[in-house]
């Protein structure tokens, strides 16, 4: 599948955004929130405005963006509605938490609304893995991986701005420089094992079912439709070579989980922690770009197989 | 709407069998149904770089040619590929505007191009490649099954079917109601045992392919030589012929 830069930082910025609204808000909702005034307010306001960026990018993705308020519609079957539908509601939801957390730290108003903030963040995550993991005819997105693994993503890069902030405004605090680790552990363990499922995984049909026939023929293309490359083909019959693949995967494991995990404990430990998380960060997003990418450009399209392609 | 419609009782359900033993590969319907749909109330289909060296453009229709290996020989499957207006169409469900929908009344899957946002999320869902993005008015197309032409009154009965279908020379497809088991195309399935494509995915199309049928012509077994030949005039050539291999 093509990867559609728009969308790369779509669900990588949307990723930083819910999982630091998630953070905060669960700290909230477990009274463990930092009473400096600002700290909940930078944090809603950074998770807004990355959140912001990353759908006003996606609309760079349609074809007719003036209508792009037509997708909150069909909320009852289609997952990318669902998503739109998400990612407004946590508006609302924020700004009410950050005027509760102003006026009362850690009321009841606040913690509710802290937990409603972990929900509605974390569903509009779930409903844009859904988007892929809901599409039969691509089998490295339409198996049990991608849902938990976008969820684990938000959360760990989420945990990361939270660590760099928390360091940044209220100074070292061990935990959640800990926590960031831990979720970067889980990520590194997830995305491999993603790999390994999607490596394992048989081809979801053959071209001689693709044309109708038993689906064990020995079918070979003759003559293709057209002789360059139409709207199919650059959409969906995108491939990468193997070697760049296993190279773009060492990077995105390296630099996206791999160097988080180390610095995150580095800064756990004290030393250099404001340099530590920022280095940390900047490592996340790289990493999880590529990551991102490299979970289009594998995959592949039952649809390429009418031109032979392999899927 | 974008949830799949409940069929009301007696709904038809319009689509195409198409046969591959008499589909020559000719690309007569694709090029009629460029056509069609550049002129008909459809509008426009968009060509690209037309006369440069990276020709490119929308088509509902797209005809593959294959080999396939049958025992020590190989026969040559032309295969027209469009939408199959699926009953469990996935492109229906994920659009988020309520633009790709599915007729109750008939089985057709259209897309409205006045609501469509082109986030083209419908095209990954088909595993046949049926949609083509439309770069040039930013919104999705799809093959509507002439349903400009096979509803149009003021043509003649005989004309209100798909532009590919009148245009195939071969009358390889055939245009019908596949919910009504005494329709032609219904027997013609149920004779020829017409296939799904991609069955395995389960998206349960309407359009059937009908299997190239194994060539049977009777032909006399051929007599070894001599033995066909009777008379003065084969005594005689049988003479000279042992006169000559002396």
């Amino acid at each position: 599948m093509k990867p559609a830069s728009s969308i790369l930082l779509l669900t990588t910025a949307t990723g930083f955004a819910f999982g630091l609204l998630a953070w905060i808000g669960a700290y909230a909702a477990l009274g463990l929130l930092p009473a400096e005034a600002h700290f909940a307010l930078t944090g809603i306001a950074l998770g807004l405005f990355l959140a912001s960026l990353g759908l006003g990018v996606s609309l760079l993705h349609l074809g007719r963006m003036d209508r792009a308020w037509r997708s909150f519609s069909q909320w009852r079957s289609s997952w990318l509605s669902r998503e739109g539908v998400g990612a407004v509601l946590v508006y609302p939801v924020a700004i009410l938490f950050g005027a509760a957390a102003r006026l009362h730290h850690l009321g009841l108003a606040t913690r509710l609304l802290g937990a409603a903030l972990v929900v509605t963040s974390l569903a509009t995550v779930f409903c844009t893995a859904m988007i892929y993991a809901s599409l039969k005819p691509i089998r490295q997105w339409h198996n049990s991986h991608t849902a938990p693994d976008y969820l684990i993503y938000a959360v760990f890069s989420g945990a990361l701005l939270f660590a760099l902030l928390h360091t940044a405004m209220i100074g070292r605090a061990g935990a959640t420089d800990l926590i960031a680790a831990a979720t970067a552990a889980a990520a590194l363990v997830a995305k491999r094992a993603y790999w390994h499922h999607v490596d394992a995984q048989t081809p979801l049909a053959s071209l001689a079912a693709a044309i109708g026939l038993p689906k064990d023929k020995d079918v070979k293309p003759l003559d293709a439709p057209h002789f360059t490359e139409n709207y199919v083909l650059r959409e969906m019959g995108f491939a990468i070579a193997r070697r760049h693949g296993a190279k773009l995967r060492r990077i995105a494991l390296g630099l996206g989980f791999g160097a988080p995990l180390a610095l995150s404990l580095l800064a756990s430990l004290s030393i250099l922690p404001l340099a530590a998380t920022a280095v940390a960060l900047a490592c996340a997003v790289i990493g999880l770009l590529t990551e991102r990418w490299l979970f289009f450009a594998e995959a592949t399209h039952v649809a390429a197989l009418y031109y032979g392609r392999r899927v | 709407m974008t949830m799949l419609p409940k069929a009301p009782p007696g709904a038809k359900r319009l689509g195409l069998v198409i046969d591959l033993d008499t589909c020559v590969g000719c690309h007569a319907c694709a090029v009629s149904c460029k056509e069609w749909n550049s002129g008909g109330e459809a509008g426009l289909l968009p060509d690209y770089d037309k006369q440069g060296p990276e020709p490119d453009g929308v088509w509902f229709n797209r005809v593959h040619s294959y080999e396939v290996a049958d025992q020590g020989c190989s026969r040559t499957v032309n295969l027209p590929r469009s939408c199959l207006h699926c009953e469990d169409a996935l492109c229906v469900t994920v659009c988020p505007t309520g633009a790709s929908y599915k007729r109750a009344e008939d089985g057709i899957v259209l897309v409205d191009p006045e609501i469509c946002i082109g986030c083209k999320l419908c095209s990954w869902a088909c595993p046949y490649g049926a949609r083509e993005f439309d770069e040039e008015a930013g919104v999705m197309r799809k093959c509507t099954l002439c349903v400009d032409r096979i509803y149009d009154k003021s043509l003649p009965e005989a004309e209100r079917e798909p532009a590919c279908v009148a245009a195939c020379p071969t009358r390889a497809r055939h245009f019908g109601d596949l919910a009504d088991p005494e329709s032609r195309v219904s027997r013609l399935v149920a004779e020829r045992g017409g296939k799904n494509l991609l069955e395995e995915l389960g998206y349960r199309p309407t359009n059937k392919y009908l299997p190239s049928r194994k060539a049977t012509i009777p032909v006399e077994p051929r007599k070894a030589d001599g033995e066909s030949r009777e008379g003065v005039g084969a005594a005689l050539l049988k003479l000279l012929d042992r006169a000559l291999s002396r």
